[in-house]
């Protein structure tokens, strides 16, 4: 039995996952030791993730884009549409806020669905479609605020959501409500999300199929898996998970703007690749992902505070981190490589 | 081949045609727009564009991606705009642009043909270094307050109107496209993104090839640099982000195919004088440059849909044309023996 465990453990050691978790606690360590009493506040720590709460989401849904083989890199500029819908159907239109958000919900997954049919069923290159559809649904949201009496560059503002106790109902509970006063609602909603992705990715018939469509398209076909629902449905699911990011985002800043969120595509690319996914497909998982959008989070967090690096040169950390972890994964998984080193490791 | 079945070949003509459309569309609304003046500005303005996508599409006809250039072009102009607020000449600072260029493009070559990372990835984590190094070069300040000369070097023209940019970019994507079509290293590129594993087999120097194509694409980027700072006078930390994504859609207007091993550095240019003069279209036909992006990506979305379903019908058609050539050929032989499929 004791051989089982061993190799059980090797089994873990060796997962990716297990390498992004001792990143992550490399990092605690690390900035914990440099400044333990700033970097360890529990509220700042959340409220750092908060901050990039739509990466960490949004990055989510890549992940099954990604493992059909795909890559999505609109759904940052559908942020932005949905944020100015929920602001236009509601202070112009006048439409209950909750029918704000569900249409505003609603027009993501068709955006989605309109890459997804284009991707699936025309066979074009999904980074092609994508980055049209970045442009089309940023310049649809741009107009979009041309509805509205608010000037573009200034956001529609007040939302409704606080009593006169000063305390956040409603929508704008969606922004700023804390369980017991410590944990943002944003995180909780994330947790859930990662819990529902886990279970759709990993559990369910449906992720087995995604999976099998990213390995070999045709054999998928020819075992009767509707192989072009499937890649479609991969970026309704993404354009859904834009708008939930969306609307957290809109609720949390109190501010309906058509360009939100326009600055995140390189970071969503990131946390998906860090987080173990094959951009060619087949391979990837969602807790992998999660904590490499975390990881990522706390670097943000962690560098200006205990370095004092300036946050606005944050990308130098990330670019790096990013190019020696794909470099050495690369190195690695090289027949050549490995051998020389394991030829090094017997000389000495 | 007659000259006639050539051209019609040639994917750079209908993206040209393309361009001719929309200025007619453009001339029709509003007949002010058909000044000579007014078109010539239409590609005096896409310069910088112009560079960066001929550049990308070095990289793109190899089959890879090259994500890093906004950040390279970034850099060369603040580098560009310090020696010009020193009052240095422009031959120092293309020195200086194509050094650089080829130091980024070099890493990416690496990390790409080399390390074989997923070149979207690679040239991502690049795109954050050298953007931080942007930063850590101006100090996270905007550079600004250039001699005076340098900046007027962009509204300069040589002759007919054409700026002196300009008709260095004609020159340019001139002796790009002839070498690109004309010669065996040029061809090289297009080999390698069509079939990597048979140009492999004919001996093409396919990891070679590639690392020359980054090379030549941050080169080109940090030349774009430089223009870039003559241009806008001023050059902020985030100078050029967003760029790479315009360059590429620039590319697929020109009919270069983001898969590898179709297209052309001609192609290219006119897709980018498409990018960069939809704007100014847009304010003659009495639209606000609101709809910029939108039009942009309706055309960008039509065109490769387009060309995805006419390519699958060829494909279709020559399938098809076997089938029935190889049933025809069974037929008349009466071969017992069974397709090879």
């Amino acid at each position: 039995m004791k051989n089982s465990y061993k190799e059980n453990i090797k089994k873990i050691v060796t997962r990716w996952e297990f390498v992004l978790f001792m990143v992550l606690v490399a990092e605690f360590v690390i900035f914990g030791a440099v400044n333990f009493q700033k970097f360890m506040r529990i509220t700042s720590i959340f409220s750092s993730i908060n901050n990039y709460i739509s990466i960490c989401i949004i990055s989510l849904f890549v992940t099954f884009v990604m493992i059909t083989g795909g890559i999505d890199i609109q759904a940052s500029s559908i942020v932005g549409l949905t944020s100015i819908i929920i602001g236009v159907l509601w202070s112009d239109a006048g439409l209950n806020i909750w029918v704000a958000v569900l249409m505003a919900i609603v027009t993501a997954g068709l955006c989605g669905a309109l890459s997804g049919f284009l991707v699936a069923y025309c066979n074009v290159q999904p980074m092609v479609v994508t980055l049209g559809g970045s442009f089309l649904f940023s310049g649809l949201a741009l107009l979009i605020s041309g509805f509205s009496e608010t000037p573009a560059f200034k956001g529609i503002s007040g939302f409704p959501g606080k009593n006169e106790a000063g305390e956040f109902i409603a929508f704008r509970a969606l922004g700023k409500f804390k369980l017991f006063d410590v944990i943002p609602i944003q995180i909780i909603i994330y947790v859930l999300l990662i819990a529902l992705c886990y279970w759709l990715l990993h559990r369910s018939k449906y992720g087995r199929k995604v999976f099998l469509v990213g390995v070999n398209r045709q054999a998928a076909e020819y075992s009767g898996i509707n192989a072009k629902w499937i890649i479609m449905s991969t970026y309704i699911l993404t354009g859904i998970g834009a708008a939930i990011a969306g609307v957290l985002l809109t609720a949390n800043v109190n501010s309906a703007k058509y360009n939100l969120g326009s600055t995140f595509t390189l970071s969503i690319i990131t946390a998906v690749v860090l987080g173990g996914t094959l951009s060619t497909g087949g391979k990837g998982s969602i807790i992998g992902t999660a904590l490499a959008a975390i990881a990522i989070c706390i670097l943000r967090y962690g560098l200006p505070l205990c370095f004092g690096v300036s946050t606005q040169n944050l990308d130098l950390p990330i670019g790096i981190m990013l190019v020696l972890v794909v470099s050495a994964r690369e190195l690695a998984a090289n027949q050549r490589v490995s051998t020389f080193f394991r030829g090094l490791l017997k000389r000495s | 081949m007659s000259l006639l079945k050539k051209l019609s070949r040639a994917r750079w003509l209908s993206s040209l045609i393309f361009l001719i459309v929309l200025f007619t569309i453009t001339g029709l609304v509003n007949p002010t727009f058909f000044t000579y003046s007014n078109i010539l500005s239409a590609f005096n303005s896409s310069v910088v564009f112009t560079l960066l996508a001929v550049g990308i599409s070095f990289v793109i006809m190899t089959g890879e991606i090259d994500v890093s250039i906004g950040a390279t072009m970034g850099l060369a102009a603040a580098i560009a705009g310090t020696i010009a607020q020193r009052g240095g000449s422009v031959v120092e600072m293309l020195i200086y642009a194509v050094l650089l260029g080829l130091v980024v493009g070099a890493i990416n070559g690496v990390g790409v043909a080399i390390i074989k990372v997923p070149s979207l990835i690679f040239t991502l984590g690049i795109m954050g270094i050298v953007r931080g190094f942007v930063y850590v070069y101006s100090d996270g300040r905007t550079v600004e307050n250039f001699a005076g000369a340098f900046t007027n070097l962009g509204s300069k023209e040589l002759f007919a109107d054409i700026t002196v940019y300009y008709s260095m970019v004609i020159v340019i994507v001139l002796v790009a496209h002839i070498l690109l079509t004309r010669t065996r290293n040029g061809k090289n590129f297009i080999a390698v993104g069509d079939n990597i594993g048979g140009a492999t087999l004919i001996g093409i120097p396919v990891v070679w090839t590639k690392i020359s194509a980054y090379m030549l694409c941050g080169v080109f980027a940090a030349v774009a640099g430089v223009a870039f700072a003559s241009k806008y006078g001023q050059v902020n930390i985030v100078a050029g982000s967003g760029y790479e994504m315009s360059a590429i859609a620039a590319c697929v207007l020109g009919g270069v195919s983001l898969s590898g091993g179709l297209g052309s550095a001609l192609g290219a240019a006119i897709g980018a004088v498409i990018m960069s003069s939809i704007s100014r279209m847009l304010v003659f036909i009495g639209l606000s440059s609101d709809y910029d992006n939108t039009i942009k990506g309706i055309m960008l979305i039509t065109i490769v849909v387009a060309d995805a379903l006419m390519h699958t019908r060829s494909v279709e058609k020559a399938r098809r044309a076997r089938l029935a050539a190889r049933a025809s050929n069974h037929n008349s032989a009466e071969v017992g023996s069974s397709d090879e499929e």
